[in-house]
């Protein structure tokens, strides 16, 4: 060490600036190290909580709408599964209920996810634009009123099975609606996957409710 | 090892060169450096030397105390985001003003046997306890007669807020009220004869009693507890008793319409 004093002595003053430099550049780089690894932990910790869909988004506007579109589907098809006659139509209704029922779980799984309560502070069908208007006394495209879901309750046979498939055939034209919009509107992977799945499940769902409807008897 | 070998020789010569260079930069660590080499005193000496390469660190600590100020920004503005948004609904549930949370003060009424036949319930309306096996249609149902708690109670059990208003409340405030429920799963609505209150909101193991449609804590209480409040995640509301009348209804007795 005292030899190298020496030996760097004449030298003073140029290379007084680099030496310690090199010196504290060996902490900066084990601070700097260090900071970067915080910055980086920090970061992998926070980008799951800013990247997920915010309360006020599409995809949670779209996910919360759907749900509740859906459970409406689910109790249609449940009051016709108890008393469908027809076997297609009894089929068609344990289908339409278990599935949409499965999609409520996935859908209110990722609000969960993300940290959001199932009930929101938008209005209906806020996430979509220009889709006040679409809301008929509270309820949205294809779902239906409370008098209809009575009537339903009430009626039996032939007649309760055509107008189950009626109200199923303009409730999928609202779902399907909502769901092209949303994989229009949202880039998330997940929302457009299972909203893509209804737009052509319950297309598929629209083709059979016709045919069905073509082999029922006339009452 | 070019590190020791700065400090030897810049004892004498430095001491005055990097002390007044320094002012400049730093008169806080300039001044004491002088005092001290104006003492003649030969220990002190290696201190400046310290000093001096403390001076020519201005542009890392710079840059370190920025990336240091990002990275506590960073820090701070996710500990906030994350404290905020991970707010239970617990807790948003307690911060409703004038609400009564039954599961802390009195969670041996919250029982969920399934029973048939009228039961009793310590809190009117009730929120929790034994109840019927069928439960009441709660699809954002609105009943404009009273319904069997037997029934309602279930509902709560799957997650459903029940709105219930005092027989006799002005129209318009009924169709306030209506207005939070119809079309909504997991909520319904029905008048209860000889209420306390105008207004009694119920989930499981929650009340607030309100005298007006108008309090926006009717909202807030939705928003916190329904669905939130579940004692079984994912159970449904439709299939339900869809007709009204106090008297429970055991299964076989369901889907009467109304």
């Amino acid at each position: 060490m005292s030899s190298a004093t020496t030996s760097s002595e004449p030298s003073t003053d140029g290379s007084e600036e680099p030496s310690p430099a090199r010196r504290l550049g060996t902490l900066w780089l084990a601070l700097a190290i260090v900071a970067g690894l915080a910055l980086g932990y920090t970061a992998g910790l926070l980008t799951p909580s800013v990247t997920a869909p915010g309360d006020d988004s599409v995809e949670a506007g779209f996910v919360r709408d759907m749900s509740t579109h859906h459970a409406q589907a689910v109790e249609m098809a449940m009051i016709m599964h108890t008393k469908a006659q027809d076997e297609q139509v009894a089929s068609l209704a344990a289908d339409i209920a278990i599935t949409q029922q499965g999609q409520i779980g996935t859908m209110s799984a990722w609000l969960r996810d993300w940290n959001l309560n199932p009930t929101g502070e938008q209005p209906r069908m806020a996430w979509m634009p220009n889709s006040q208007g679409s809301l008929t006394n509270g309820l949205m495209p294809g779902m239906a009123t409370p008098e209809q879901l009575t009537a339903l309750r009430a009626a039996t046979g032939v007649e309760a099975e055509k107008m189950f498939l009626d109200l199923m055939l303009t409730h999928h034209l609202g779902g399907i609606h909502m769901a092209e919009e949303v994989v229009d509107l949202s880039d998330n992977k997940d929302i457009d996957w299972l909203a893509g799945t209804m737009v052509a499940s319950q297309q598929r769902e629209i083709q059979a409710i016709q045919v069905i409807k073509t082999e029922l008897p006339a009452n | 090892m070019s590190i020791s070998t700065q400090g030897g020789p810049e004892r004498r010569p430095s001491v005055v060169k990097p002390a007044a260079g320094a002012k400049p930069n730093s008169p806080g660590d300039g001044k004491p450096a002088r005092p001290s080499g104006g003492k003649g005193k030969g220990p002190r000496k290696p201190v400046t030397p310290v000093k001096v390469a403390q001076q020519r660190s201005w542009g890392p600590i710079l840059l370190f105390v920025a990336v240091g100020v990002l990275a506590v920004g960073i820090i701070g503005y996710g500990a906030f985001a994350v404290i905020k948004g991970s707010e239970s609904w617990e807790d948003r549930a307690a911060g409703i003003d004038g609400i009564v949370n039954y599961r802390e003060t009195d969670p041996g009424m919250l029982t969920a046997n399934h029973k048939s036949g009228p039961q009793t319930y310590k809190t009117t309306p009730p929120v929790g306890g034994d109840h019927n096996t069928a439960w009441q249609n709660c699809m954002g149902d609105v009943y404009d007669a009273p319904i069997a708690n037997e029934h309602a109670v279930h509902s709560m059990e799957h997650g459903a807020v029940w709105v219930t208003y005092k027989t006799g409340l002005p129209q318009d405030q009924i169709d306030k009220l209506a207005e939070k429920v119809r079309g909504n799963e997991f909520t319904l609505m029905s008048p209860v004869d000889g209420l306390s209150n105008n207004i009694s909101l119920q989930a499981w193991g929650y009340q607030l009693k309100l005298d007006s449609a108008d309090d926006d804590r009717i909202d807030t209480f939705i928003r916190a507890l329904r669905i939130n409040a579940t004692q079984e995640p994912n159970a449904g509301c439709s299939s339900g008793v869809t007709a009204t009348g106090t008297t429970p209804r055991d299964i076989g007795g369901m889907q009467q319409g109304s």
